[in-house]
């Protein structure tokens, strides 16, 4: 007898766990790693509103699976993904409300869409990283990774995963072709998986060198004391906005648009930088990370990079499962 | 009467809802099109050239599987059943800690201890030629037989110790050679007991999630289970694929359910009679001694020390750049797993209300099945049995895909999907078969004369039950409970399938970890996991046994 009160009460206190909501209501948001970024945003955003904050914490690829799921009975209000390009097709799909942002003219020119649907709060860029303790140092090009002497020691994320590569993937061979991934394929380049499983790749040293890879995870393993390095060819990468987006069917649009104006809000883009990030503002300051204007970008017509993304992004799984 | 048949009537449909209108959804999915009847959509599913070399990898890996820890199981039940090594018990406890460490978890050790520059590469450089040929099928099958062997070796064990010795010895006095007598007398007797023990290997193989989706990833090997969950959950989503796949997965168990039953009926033989069959065991050379040691220490350094081993290092090293160096541990993973963030605490406490209130719904349902199913006669009785215990015959991930199926399609009926209840009904469903099975087996351990003897006593039906009977099965009750409450703490394929948002379990925890996050923090949670299970295994037996 006393052994099932004992499991009632723990049955109760358990369910007291999930039955916590506030009086102001919740915002259901999907956002893409970091999560410790996620979190801290989420937190801050209840402290101040009071506002149950939801998370669903995915990759790119996930986030989208869910909300194709989702289709009859929506969920989600806010969603933010790391690809620029994905969140234009879901524009082009009729998912996404427009709004006006309290914080719209202090933010990076063109990290809004002309609809004002899309609003890139942060950015990340990717760049080739690499374990200091097989390669003291490197600055090769793209192309020169496909020498011999990396035979066998490159990998990638899995762009069908991660939308920061995937994006990088279309810009690249938009402006330059295919000749580069597939040397690059042939010289034994795998995919370990999405971003934090490749850069756990080179951190462990199963390979010597991750090409585009994304910088913040990049820096953060860095400063925690990781034997990596990174840098931006001299050809130039795609600086990716990371778009939040207020979906059409929110079922709490109020408070939907309340999270959006935080997330550009002075508090919230302090947290962007300090995750390693690129603030969405530009009156943001940090200096643990190279700025905007210190990366060389290739020059990107996104509508075009969204025509291609996927299928690149099929490819180069296929080119390396050669 | 009539009141009786009305309720086991209800509770026939209540179980049909429960679990045959999931699998039903399942076909409906693959084989209706925007209301219409189309077999070409399935068909065609089946036919492209990569899901029928999926079918076929898939097959072929339960066949590998099923060849590997024969060679494994059956010298070793051998060993523990018909030779003097049978005295030492222990060794029965030893070899259900590969089964009772969930494969996703002994899998990502697997590949931390053999990838490039890995743990063993750290620690015996010599041996890096074996990395690439872990990272291939052969890897895939060595894993997973090292998991599944201790269920055929049990079985074989068993199957071999009701062999009495008075046939061998009757060869023996006729002049047969040992080898011939092996051959002619005793493996003839274990043929329908091995064939039964390979098919449960080939079913639990070709079910099996875990492994595949971590290592079988790894070196995109996919089977059944990982495209069933990727067609379901990753975009594109494709769900008539994922359950045209599942219905041809549910097509091969049945089969394979048929034929074990077709073989038990012709191939056992009554072997345990009155007269006496005292036990003799072989008495051996020391080199056959010697090299049995050998082959049982080469087993349990593989099946248990090295993913366990892998798991507890990886936790507490600190720079993972470094690895296994001077100074370089930390027990900060375990500190971040709680302090980081509300994420791991979150896990583990759902993880517990789940294998709680899974457990408890499961063990009070499961024991108005089985007294059912006592209570009703043979033909309803086997209704019920049969719709119950089918969640045991089917992989679990074709279960829950049919779950998710029917609750996201009857959400204005019964809105559960998405929430956390769901995931304690798919819990209750895919575990109920435990109880049953335990409640049922102490049932029939009952003199049906006690209750009768209650009753002449004065004691109405429902007071002989809770007075009687009850405390009598109360020890079934309580085993069924804990198996649950163990199997459903660390449950994988619920979660990564039908979890709400916001809402990680321990599995999900470790996986997202491993893939995506710190794999430090992963494993620390992993064995936080381990210990868990082991440390609640044993408080449980303590307490069922000091019932006794």
């Amino acid at each position: 007898m006393k052994r099932t009160l004992i499991i009632l009460a723990l049955l109760l206190a358990c369910v007291s766990v999930f039955a916590a909501g506030g009086e102001k209501g919740i915002v259901t948001v999907y956002m893409p790693s970091p999560a410790g970024l996620a979190n801290k945003l989420a937190a801050d955003f209840e402290a101040k509103t009071g506002i149950v904050v939801k998370t669903f914490q995915g990759t790119t690829g996930e986030i989208l699976a869910r909300l194709e799921t989702e289709k009859a009975n929506p969920v989600a209000d806010v969603v933010i993904l790391a690809s620029w390009s994905d969140g234009l097709s879901m524009k082009n799909s009729g998912q996404l409300e427009p709004y006006s942002p309290a914080a719209a003219d202090k933010m990076v020119p063109g990290w809004i869409d002309e609809n004002s649907m899309l609003f890139g709060y942060s950015a990340s860029a990717v760049g080739v990283i690499y374990n200091t303790l097989i390669y003291p140092s490197l600055d090769a090009d793209w192309m020169d990774l496909a020498d011999p002497q990396y035979r066998n020691d490159i990998a990638i994320p899995d762009p069908e995963l991660s939308g920061a590569c995937k994006d990088f993937v279309a810009g690249y061979v938009n402006a330059y072709g295919w000749d580069t991934f597939e040397a690059l394929a042939e010289n034994g380049m795998i995919v370990p998986g999405a971003n934090k499983a490749a850069l756990e790749a080179v951190t462990t040293g199963e390979v010597g060198v991750l090409i585009a890879g994304v910088d913040y995870n990049a820096y953060s393993s860095m400063a925690a004391g990781e034997p990596l390095s990174i840098y931006y060819p001299a050809s130039g990468t795609v600086v990716n906005p990371r778009p939040a987006m207020i979906m059409k069917t929110a079922p709490d649009m109020e408070n939907a648009k309340a999270f959006v104006d935080y997330l550009l809000s002075d508090d919230a883009q302090k947290m962007v930088a300090d995750a390693y990030l690129l603030p969405g503002r530009t009156d943001i300051e940090f200096d643990n990370r190279s700025t905007l204007s210190e990366i060389p970008q290739i020059p990107c017509d996104w509508q075009a990079m969204m025509a291609v993304s996927s299928d690149s992004a099929a490819r180069i799984n296929d080119l390396c499962a050669r | 009467m009539n009141g009786k048949k009305i309720a086991f009537a209800a509770l026939i449909i209540f179980l049909s809802l429960l679990i045959l209108c999931p699998l039903f959804s399942i076909f409906a999915e693959a084989l209706f099109q925007d209301g219409h009847f189309s077999l070409s959509n399935a068909v065609s599913t089946i036919q492209e050239s990569e899901n029928a070399a999926m079918i076929g990898s898939s097959i072929l890996l339960g066949i590998l599987v099923v060849i590997i820890s024969s060679a494994i199981a059956l010298p070793l039940a051998y060993i523990f059943s018909r030779t003097q090594f049978a005295r030492y018990r222990f060794f029965d406890v030893i070899f259900m800690i590969p089964f009772m460490t969930p494969p996703y978890i002994a899998s990502m050790g697997w590949i931390l201890f053999m990838q490039k520059r890995g743990l063993m590469q750290q620690l015996f450089p010599s041996l890096s030629f074996l990395t690439d040929w872990f990272f291939s099928l052969g890897g895939l099958v060595m894993v997973m037989s090292f998991h599944v062997f201790p269920f055929m070796m049990t079985m074989m064990k068993n199957a071999m110790l009701s062999v009495p010795s008075s046939l061998d010895e009757a060869g023996a006095v006729f002049g047969v050679s040992f080898p011939t007598r092996l051959r002619k007398l005793f493996l003839p007797l274990l043929t329908g007991n091995y064939a039964i023990g390979a098919l449960l290997v080939f079913v639990k193989t070709i079910s099996e999630y875990g492994t595949p989706s971590t290592l079988g990833r790894r070196i995109g090997f996919a089977v059944f289970t990982t495209d069933i969950h990727r067609y379901a959950t990753v975009a594109p989503i494709e769900l008539g694929k994922s359950a045209s796949l599942a219905s041809v997965l549910i097509g091969i168990c049945l089969l394979i359910w048929m034929l074990q039953n077709y073989i038990t009926a012709r191939k056992t033989y009554n072997l345990i009679s009155g007269k006496g069959s005292a036990m003799r065991t072989r008495r051996l050379s020391i080199g056959t001694r010697v090299a049995i040691i050998i082959f049982i220490a080469a087993v349990v350094f593989f099946s248990m020390v090295i993913p366990l081993f892998s798991v507890t290092a990886s936790s507490l090293i600190k720079l993972r750049g470094y690895g296994l160096r001077p100074g370089n541990f930390t027990i900060g993973n375990y500190i971040a797993v709680f302090t980081e963030d509300k994420q791991g605490i979150n896990a583990l406490l759902v993880s517990i209300f789940l294998a709680v209130s899974s457990a408890t719904i499961a063990a009070i349902l499961g024991t108005v099945i089985a007294t059912s199913i006592r209570a009703a006669g043979k033909k309803v009785g086997n209704i019920i049995e049969g719709i119950s215990l089918l969640p045991e015959m089917l992989p679990s991930i074709v279960l829950v895909l049919g779950i998710m199926l029917f609750y996201n399609g009857i959400y204005k009926i019964i809105p559960i999907y998405g929430t956390i209840w769901i995931m304690v009904l798919s819990y209750v469903i895919l575990f109920l078969p435990y109880t049953i099975q335990y409640v049922t087996s102490a049932y029939s351990q009952i003199s049906p004369s006690l209750a009768a003897a209650g009753r002449i006593c004065g004691a109405g039906p429902l007071y002989s039950f809770m007075h009687i009977t009850l405390p009598l099965i109360a020890r079934g009750i309580m085993s069924g409970w804990m198996m649950t409450f163990i199997i459903a703490f660390r449950e994988l394929v619920t979660p990564s399938l039908i979890a709400p948002t916001n809402t990680l379990t321990v599995s999900t925890y470790i996986n997202r970890q491993f893939e995506q996050g710190s794999v430090g923090k992963g494993m620390s949670m992993a064995v936080i996991c381990i210990l868990f299970s082991l440390v609640s295994l044993l408080i449980l037996n303590k307490a069922i046994n000091r019932k006794r």
